[in-house]
């Protein structure tokens, strides 16, 4: 505590000393950076997992920047109406979202009413990264994605599970370049799908990463990102298959366009710490997701070039 | 047996009673009022488990849904605005009874039936969640489409008054849950560019505007009318009506034994939710009732029979989560999070792992049941006040409560605005007679029908004559049909045979042989 106060201490006088200097007030207040509680977004309802992930980064970073971070859940249309209410606030850095960058890399492709660009929003840095693959029972004769491919062959009408447009779009490529015949099992949530897989209606699906809760059970096939699982890191990538279709999704800090560089720092600094943070890590432990740092320019930079990517893979002849 | 016995230890001997206790007040007083329900108490009780023990947080997260499950029969009974569709049965024949003067009587069975659906089902999620939950993953789209059709058939009974009318209810129910993304294509539909409406219209706020508010609306017109009886209404002196007589608790005994079994089952089967078990069990012991035209007009069978299934629902609802880590609804969904907050894998991994923490949370769930009476007991002699006061002092108190509810299920202004439709909706329903209960359950079994018949469309190759690799979806689809087709025979023989005296005379045993 006494530390905090010393700190908010230095900072009124920094700020003293800008302001009797002349400079501009815009900077004094980013030096001062946070002198209130901040607000945090989370594009989900409470509970879910980027929610617990966000609630546990909050902690972590309210630590760090001696001001309450307050959770607020913004629900609807998988993110993007906190992303654009995030767009309306004051780019000061006393509201900031929590979110899957999958809102601004892959949503604008999928939605018609979202149409979001990278150069809408600051990044105050990357923390998590979604483990998405192609997943089969434990029994599935098959352990690669190759082996797959060559039984799908053979059993012509096979039912997936599919809980996005991205998962339909991994099995159509797929499909397309082997001459597959998949029938998909639409899904609406991550427990839909383990129901599907562990009660064998379906033969594989593709799992945000929930599935490595089971691993006496379920087995990856495939990791659909350009990185190989932590959890598995003997499963080879789409990637290294032969298919350049991995699409990363990571839990991203946005803040409002225009918010200074200094407040950015500010928050990435703080963020790197719960990469650090053995609490945290329980957290992301707890729910097999791993932890993948990344800097506000490495934020920034990832979010240009996946948004480009995705944009290749997911407009492709449509 | 050690582990239980160190878990009854660590229950009572910490702080972990106080929490669940916290819980289920917490979510009966939040369940009793209008408009306000367990989302609010998740909302409230989600940051306060990461400072608390694990099965001190978990056990005051269960408290909540079981508080909220039992809690929501007040508002239903005592000002017919039920929190939640699952509790709009309890209001068909508790609202009657508290109008009578036996608001007490009728809380008591509402109260009774809850506890014991809450008390069996989580017995038999102690006992039982493995091998049901094994046995449950047989259940795929397949049967549980042929399970809604089969559902569907027993709950169109409870049409009210007119059929053209709650089909055409039902048909509106249907067309608002089309609203949102598509499942299979991710079309935006009648969305009309509000981002706000691609996940669907909220049940939450539809069924407060629904239900509460069109409610509370129809009330302030007839205020006059209502204030009048409200102050000739005294709690009858006859102390029978006060409680539930021995006579009642016989009759009842039998109701609220279907309504658990009903309430665990569909507990247990992905995706179904409370609505479905409450509806059922209400239409089913009307069904099989020798007087099923009394119902709607204060039958305490009609109580006990929803009550029972909707709070059976909440312990069974967590077998999935607990044997296979498969969150099997909201409340079982948040738990995963509350789980692995404190570093444990729900599932199957647990009881290895953590058998002396899995045993707390058990006993603990079983204090919250018995906790459950206590608080209820306590809070009834508070809440059954209300009908002594003024509605003008009501009602804009509820009106409050509902805006307040709306809003936090999204945080934003927008819910009350899908509140205040669904209110001008449900006050033009109750005003041209229109069921809006056959809407509620088009609106909630609509689109699940729609998901698990597309599902299975799929999952068969399109092909009928693959359904013969299911025969539990046969099963129920020919018990469908039939019973379509006995209850149509009857139908057309009691209509042709009616002597001119009243419907319930011509049959006696008409509802028992449909």
């Amino acid at each position: 505590m006494k530390c905090l106060e010393r700190r908010s201490i230095l900072g009124l006088a920094a700020s003293v000393a800008l302001a009797a200097a002349g400079l501009l007030p815009g900077i004094a207040t980013a030096q001062d950076y946070p002198t209130k509680p901040v607000t945090m977004l989370v594009g989900y309802g409470a509970g879910g997992q980027t929610d617990l992930v966000a609630r546990g980064a909050a902690r972590v970073l309210g630590t760090q920047l001696g001001q309450p971070v307050n959770v607020v859940n913004k629900p609807g249309a998988g993110g993007a109406v906190a992303a654009r209410e995030l767009t309306q606030a004051a780019p000061d850095g006393y509201t900031i979202l929590f979110h899957s960058n999958a809102v601004v890399n892959a949503a604008p492709f999928i939605m018609d009413q979202v149409n979001f660009t990278p150069d809408d929003f600051e990044y105050g840095g990357m923390i998590t990264a979604y483990q998405t693959g192609l997943v089969a029972h434990i029994d599935a004769p098959f352990d690669t994605l190759t082996g797959f491919i060559d039984w799908a062959k053979e059993n012509p009408n096979f039912a997936y599970a599919a809980l996005s447009s991205e998962a339909r779009m991994y099995m159509d490529t797929l499909a397309d370049a082997n001459g597959l015949e998949p029938n998909a099992v639409p899904v609406q949530s991550g427990g839909e799908m383990l129901n599907a897989l562990l009660g064998k209606q379906v033969v594989v699906a593709f799992s945000g990463g929930i599935h490595y809760r089971h691993p006496d059970e379920l087995k990856t096939i495939s990791a659909t990102t350009t990185f190989r699982h932590p959890s598995a890191p003997d499963v080879l990538s789409i990637e290294e298959d032969g298919y350049p279709i991995g699409m990363d999704t990571r839990t991203t800090l946005f803040l409002p366009k225009g918010t200074p560089r200094d407040v950015l720092e500010r928050i990435s600094d703080a963020l790197s710490v719960a990469a650090d943070d053995p609490d945290f890590k329980k957290v992301t432990d707890g729910a097999n997701i791993p932890i993948m740092y990344m800097n506000l320019d490495e934020a920034s930079e990832e979010m240009r070039s996946t948004y480009e990517k995705n944009k290749g893979i997911l407009t492709d002849g449509s | 047996m050690e582990h239980l016995i160190l878990g009854v230890g660590d229950v009572f001997g910490g702080t972990t009673l106080l929490w669940v206790a916290v819980g289920v007040s917490l979510g009966y007083v939040l369940g009793a009022i209008p408009g306000l329900g367990k989302a609010i108490g998740v909302a409230v009780s989600i940051p306060l488990t990461f400072y608390l023990e694990p099965v001190s947080a978990l056990g005051m997260l269960i408290g909540i849904a079981k508080g909220s499950a039992a809690g929501s029969a007040v508002s239903a009974i005592l000002l017919n605005t039920p929190g939640e569709p699952s509790s709009a049965p309890t209001a068909f024949d508790g609202y009657p009874l508290a109008r009578q003067g036996k608001g007490q009587k009728a809380l008591k069975m509402a109260l009774f039936a809850s506890v014991t659906g809450d008390f069996v089902s989580t017995i038999i999620l102690i006992l039982l969640a493995a091998p049901l939950a094994r046995y449950a993953l047989l259940i795929g789209p397949v049967e549980l489409c042929a399970i809604l059709v089969f559902s569907l058939v027993f709950i169109g009974g409870l049409s009210g008054n007119s059929l053209t009318k709650g089909l055409i209810a039902a048909c509106f129910g249907i067309f608002f849950a089309t609203v949102g993304l598509e499942t299979e294509t991710f079309v935006a539909r009648l969305t009309f560019g509000y981002l706000e409406l691609e996940d669907g219209i909220s049940l939450v706020p539809m069924a407060i505007g629904m239900l509460a508010v069109a409610e509370m609306v129809v009330q302030a017109g007839n205020l006059n009318t209502l204030d009048r009886e409200t102050a000739n209404l005294r709690d009858s002196s006859d102390p029978r009506d006060r409680t539930v007589t021995q006579d009642e608790l016989r009759r009842c005994a039998p109701v609220i034994a279907r309504g658990t079994v009903i309430g665990t089952a569909v507990g247990i089967l992905p995706g179904l939710g409370a609505s479905v078990g409450s509806f059922l069990s209400y239409g089913e012991t009307r069904r099989v009732s020798a007087t099923p035209a009394k119902y709607g007009t204060g039958m305490i069978e009609g109580v006990a029979a929803a009550e029972s299934a909707d709070n059976a629902v909440v312990p069974s609802s967590l077998i999935p989560l607990f044997a296979l880590g498969i969150p099997g609804s909201v409340i079982a969904a948040i738990l995963i999070a509350a789980f692995i907050l404190h570093g444990l894998t729900p599932g199957p991994l647990m009881f290895q792992q953590q058998p002396r923490m899995v045993a707390g949370l058990y006993v603990s769930m079983l204090c919250a049941s018995a906790i459950l009476l206590v608080i209820g007991l306590l809070g009834q002699r508070l809440f059954s006040q209300i009908v002594h006061v003024p509605l003008r002092l009501v009602i804009p108190g509820v009106l409050l409560f509902c805006c307040v509810g709306s809003f936090m299920e999204t945080g934003s202004v927008f819910s009350i605005y899908i509140m205040l439709g669904f209110a001008l909706l449900g006050f033009l329903a109750r005003k041209l007679d229109f069921s809006f209960v056959t809407f509620l359950i088009g609106f909630v079994i609509g689109p699940k029908l729609e998901l698990s018949f597309r599902q299975s469309l799929q999952l068969l190759n399109h092909d009928a004559s693959n359904l013969l690799a299911h025969p539990i979806a046969l099963l129920f689809l020919f018990a469908a049909l039939v019973f379509v087709v006995l209850s149509g025979r009857a139908t057309a023989r009691r209509s042709g045979q009616t002597p001119p005296t009243t419907q319930e005379n011509c049959n006696p045993k008409g509802g028992n042989q449909p």
